[in-house]
């Protein structure tokens, strides 16, 4: 005979349907969200693990000032690797809204993946990024203007080396707006202007290294041979290139914080689920008695209450993993599409998502709601039978104050009865507060990023030379353009750009002397460099270390930057006096030609991190902002009903006494508001302190600094929409109490 | 002897608030033998049932059925004997609200491998054609007897009530103890039911009275009547 108990489980479901659907759906959206996400993400990233055998993914690239000869390839082919051409050229599009980074096409390595149309053909074609066309809205068929010559898009592809669209390893943030990759013929590409063509070329080991740390080795060594046969310009290992592994490592993180938060969600209604079984329990307690007195195991009991917050979960699983491999898997690949620039993929079945999504929800809520049933259960069939659920031995009344009112002490007592339930409100509005503060702090944290980039920018224009060529711009200042390396540590290492300014500068304002250095403030807060500190870098290219003692840390928000006099740079770095790569100005300067220009850094390059945060993270924070909503209202809806129903019989019985339904809020639903406000603000503080040290943590992980910013106007907003959200769920509190029946006061008295 | 009660004591409370309440019982039942526990509240009787059903614990003494001392049971076994041998009726009937009359009869017989026929059950009980009713839809009487019914469905070897009529008027009192009655008779249950209505004592075979934890009578009926000659 099957258990007759399990009858009530249909009857529950439909008898608490208002409570039941809102958890289901909010579960099925939650774990279909995650399960799309982990399923994506684990085919893209299997799609991107085979691509580097698929695509034949180089494992590093260098660039050289002039083009190498048959013998010096030969040369650098002893020491054990394959060399490539990969020329390249920067060629702005229809007059410098963007830029294209134009290749050949390749055959042999860093292959390309044709995601829609086909490659060119004939001279006049090009095949263009697909993310880079999304951006710009650019469709196969269009016409591009490059060095004042149209091209016809034939094709959108990803180029299996650009998986992340940076167009240089300093940047901290590719943007895909303003930046692309583009194939041409061969014949093409040699018609593109000489002058721009970059040398680049990548290299495949013979014997690939098993690790990092091995390839670490081994790119070092190739380093060393290369320096001594060439003028290296540019040098980047394949585990060290953010275009290529940017991608990868993005999606392993984000797995793991979806995760995360899904678990987080999960504990919050077990423990919302845990709440309603207790007060199940208080209001069957004397069935449960005589269940047990009758022969019903402890054990029995238990699986019986734990079965339907188990069943709600699991039903909610499959459908949500229904949902996320059918629907919210192409949301989630669209957000990764929207980010970077990845090949085609195919959906592959992931066990680990299934386990991650399912099981150990799953898992979870029998854990929390076990060991929950466990203690309440715990109590013998007698006490049950008497009503008498007091775990410990006697509970004294918590004295008030009699001076208080009795409808303050009243609300007091309520919020004593309730305190395991305000409890999860706090913890729920807590999370939900985190959710909220970063979709709705993360807008305006990276448009004062930028604001503030702009506003503290040296100069409107800067000039990096390939020589020292002098100009009659009057606003025009000349400096020293370098760069060098941090040292790895407990964070990665990353270039450091340095300035040499001249002596009075009307650009940087600093007191300079001929042995410390000023460090910008990005620095500073990233690697918790002060003044008076011995700042060690490093060369890129070979390991050369300098040593510069802090004079003071000045605002530079823009950069990871080192600023010293000319004269310090000259005789740091060995050049001779007077030496100058660099013009400062705040007016374009027309009198240089551009082919002693290697690059010009204006306020478009310095901001294009905080677009490509926009245009990649934009919807997400939305959704984000959206999802801490929904859940503050569930998690607060769903508590506060428990604590109405629970008190249902007191609540009838005042009712009887002649108090109004507006008297009877104010003691019940009141008590729920102020717990609901004081959360909201109290809380605030607190995720604000987490943020602040959550944030740079996620953040040193990139390069360059995104200092932590939130407006006072976004903490108005998370209040703000608390409140607006708790007046709905108070009005329907209010209506629970209205619902009420006078009846209730004189039914089940036993 | 089928149920032995021997030298119970029991009490509650610590120090200056401790209260005696049962002070060293004996007494013992024959198979199928009704007796009627009867005495003014807090006499003890209720704790008794409850020691007797292992719901509680004696501070000395035992209880034994066929031979069984339940203090040698742990809780596992103690849960196997109630499973095995008892019917339990509360003056609050204690039905599940959510399960109709059938299911919660139901309830009952799943305890059991070797059950009554419910339906027979259920037309002995008068309940048929409100089986498919929730216990809210019923009178105290349906669902006292819906609650007996739970408890026999099982057929247990004794079962124990609890001031079965306590809560109900003096005709669907009669009926329920005509039911009793009626299982005692049919089944060779044992019962042992608690109750304050001195009238009862006429339809039991023996009848036991409490007074402040101690047996103040303990007899045998001589001159029982049916739960229908009964008045009060």
């Amino acid at each position: 005979m099957r258990n007759p108990l399990n009858k009530r489980f249909f009857r529950e479901l439909k008898s608490e349907a208002g409570k039941y659907i809102v958890i289901f759906l909010f579960m099925v959206l939650v774990i279909g969200f995650v399960s799309g996400f982990l399923v994506a993400s684990g085919s893209m990233v299997a799609a991107y693990e085979q691509g580097f055998e698929k695509y034949n993914i180089e494992d590093g690239n260098f660039s050289l000032a002039y083009e190498a000869d048959d013998k010096l390839i030969a040369t650098l082919e002893e020491e054990g690797v394959n060399i490539y051409e990969n020329f390249y050229s920067d060629e702005e599009v229809d007059s410098g809204e963007s830029t294209l980074r134009v290749y050949k096409n390749r055959e042999e390595v860093n292959k390309i993946c044709v995601m829609q149309g086909e490659l060119p053909k004939t001279e006049k074609e090009i095949a263009i990024d697909r993310m880079y066309a999304d951006n710009n809205s650019i469709e196969i068929g269009d016409v591009l203007v490059l060095e004042k010559k149209g091209y016809t898009v034939t094709g959108f592809v990803a180029l299996s080396d650009y998986g992340a669209l940076y167009s240089s390893q300093s940047d901290m943030m590719f943007d895909a707006t303003k930046f692309g990759v583009a194939v041409v013929t061969d014949l093409s590409f040699d018609t593109l202007t000489k002058d721009s063509v970059n040398y680049c070329y990548s290299w495949t080991y013979t014997n690939p290294p098993e690790n990092d740390n091995q390839a670490k080795e081994m790119s070092e060594d190739f380093l060393e041979s290369l320096g001594k046969n060439a003028v290296v310009t540019g040098f980047v290992p394949e585990y060290l290139n953010q275009a290529i592994n940017m991608a990868g490592e993005d999606m392993g993180s984000d797995k793991d914080i979806v995760t995360v938060f899904l678990y987080i969600v999960v504990m919050i209604i077990a423990f919302i689920f845990a709440i309603t079984t207790g007060n199940t329990i208080a209001k069957e307690a004397n069935v449960i008695g005589t269940l047990r007195a009758s022969g019903y195991t402890r054990g029995e009991m238990v699986r019986h209450y734990l079965a339907m917050p188990v069943l709600v979960l699991l039903i909610s699983a499959i459908i949500g993993n229904i949902l996320g491999y059918t629907l919210f898997e192409g949301i989630a690949a669209d957000m990764y599409y929207a980010s970077f620039s990845l090949p085609t993929y195919e959906i592959i079945f992931n066990a680990e998502a299934f386990l991650l999504t399912t099981v150990v929800p799953v898992a979870i809520m029998i854990i929390i709601n076990l060991v929950v049933l466990t203690v309440k259960l715990r109590l013998s069939p007698l006490k049950f039978i008497r009503r008498d659920l007091s775990t410990r031995k006697k509970k004294k009344a918590v004295k008030l104050n009699s001076k208080l009112s009795i409808m303050t002490r009243f609300r007091l007592r309520v919020l004593i009865q309730n305190m395991p339930n305000y409890l999860t409100i706090v913890l729920g509005i807590f999370f939900a507060n985190v959710i909220l503060l970063f979709g709705m702090a993360f807008p305006p944290l990276i448009e004062n990023y930028g604001k503030s980039i702009t506003e503290n920018m040296i100069c409107d224009y800067q000039y990096v030379l390939n020589a020292p060529v002098e100009t009659e711009e009057e606003s025009a200042e000349k400096f020293i353009a370098g760069s060098l390396n941090t040292l790895e540590g407990k964070l990665k290492s990353e270039s450091v750009s340095l300035f040499g300014i001249s002596e009075d500068s009307k650009y940087v304002d600093l007191d300079f002397d001929e042995d410390s250095v000023y460090i910008s403030s990005a620095l500073s807060e990233k690697f918790g460099v002060e003044k008076g500190d011995i700042l060690t870098l490093k060369e890129s290219y070979d390991v050369t270390e300098y040593e510069f003692r802090v004079k003071d840390v000045y605002y530079y928000p823009a950069g990871i930057a080192v600023f010293m006099s000319r004269d310090m740079y000259t005789s740091v770095f060995e050049l001779e006096k007077g030496y100058f790569n660099g013009y400062l100005s705040d007016s374009e300067i027309l009198d240089i030609d551009p082919m002693y220009i290697s690059a010009e850094i204006t306020e478009e390059d310095l901001t294009k991190v905080t677009r490509q945060m926009e245009t990649s993270m934009g919807s997400l924070m939305d959704l984000l902002s959206v999802f801490g909503i929904v859940m503050f209202m569930l998690i607060i809806y769903l508590l506060s009903k428990i604590i109405i129903e629970k008190n249902a019989q007191s609540i009838s019985m005042t009712k009887v006494l002649g108090y109004s339904d507006k008297e009877i809020s104010s003691l019940y639903v009141l008590s729920t508001t102020i717990v609901t406000v004081a959360s909201i603000l109290l809380t605030l503080p607190l995720v604000d302190f987490i943020m602040s040290k959550l944030l740079p943590a996620v953040m040193s992980a990139y390069p360059g600094w995104l200092p932590y910013y939130v407006p006072f106007s976004a903490y108005i907003k998370i209040v703000v929409a608390g409140v607006v959200s708790y007046a709905v769920i108070a009005f329907l509190q209010y209506r629970e109490v209205k619902k009420v029946s006078l009846n209730d006061a004189l039914k089940n008295v036993e | 002897m089928f149920l032995e009660i021997k030298g119970i004591k029991k009490s509650f409370g610590e120090n200056e608030s401790k209260v005696q309440v049962l002070k060293g019982i004996d007494a013992s039942l024959e198979k199928g033998e009704f007796c009627v526990l009867l005495g003014p509240s807090g006499s003890g009787k209720s704790t008794l049932l409850n020691i007797v059903g292992g719901i509680d614990n004696a501070d000395e003494g035992y209880i034994s059925v066929n031979g069984e001392k339940l203090v040698d049971m742990n809780e596992k076994n103690l849960t196997k004997y109630r499973r095995k041998h008892l019917g339990y009726i509360f003056q609050m009937y204690n039905l599940i609200p959510n399960l109709n009359i059938k299911e919660n009869i139901e309830v009952g017989a799943y305890l059991s491998d070797n059950p009554l026929d419910i339906d027979d059950l259920l037309k002995t009980l008068g309940l048929y054609e409100h089986r498919h009713k929730l216990p809210n839809q019923l009178s105290g009487g349906q669902q006292q007897r819906t609650a007996i019914g739970r408890a026999i469905v099982k057929n247990p070897d004794i079962l124990l009530c609890d001031e079965p009529t306590g809560a109900l008027d003096y005709n669907t009192s009669k009926d329920i103890l005509k039911l009793i009655e009626d299982v005692n008779k049919k089944y060779g249950t044992t019962v042992l039911m608690v109750t304050h209505n001195d009238a009862i004592k006429n339809m039991a075979d023996r009848v036991i009275t409490f007074r402040d934890g101690v047996i103040r009578k303990n007899y045998l009926n001589e001159n029982k009547v049916t739960a229908t000659e009964l008045d009060w």
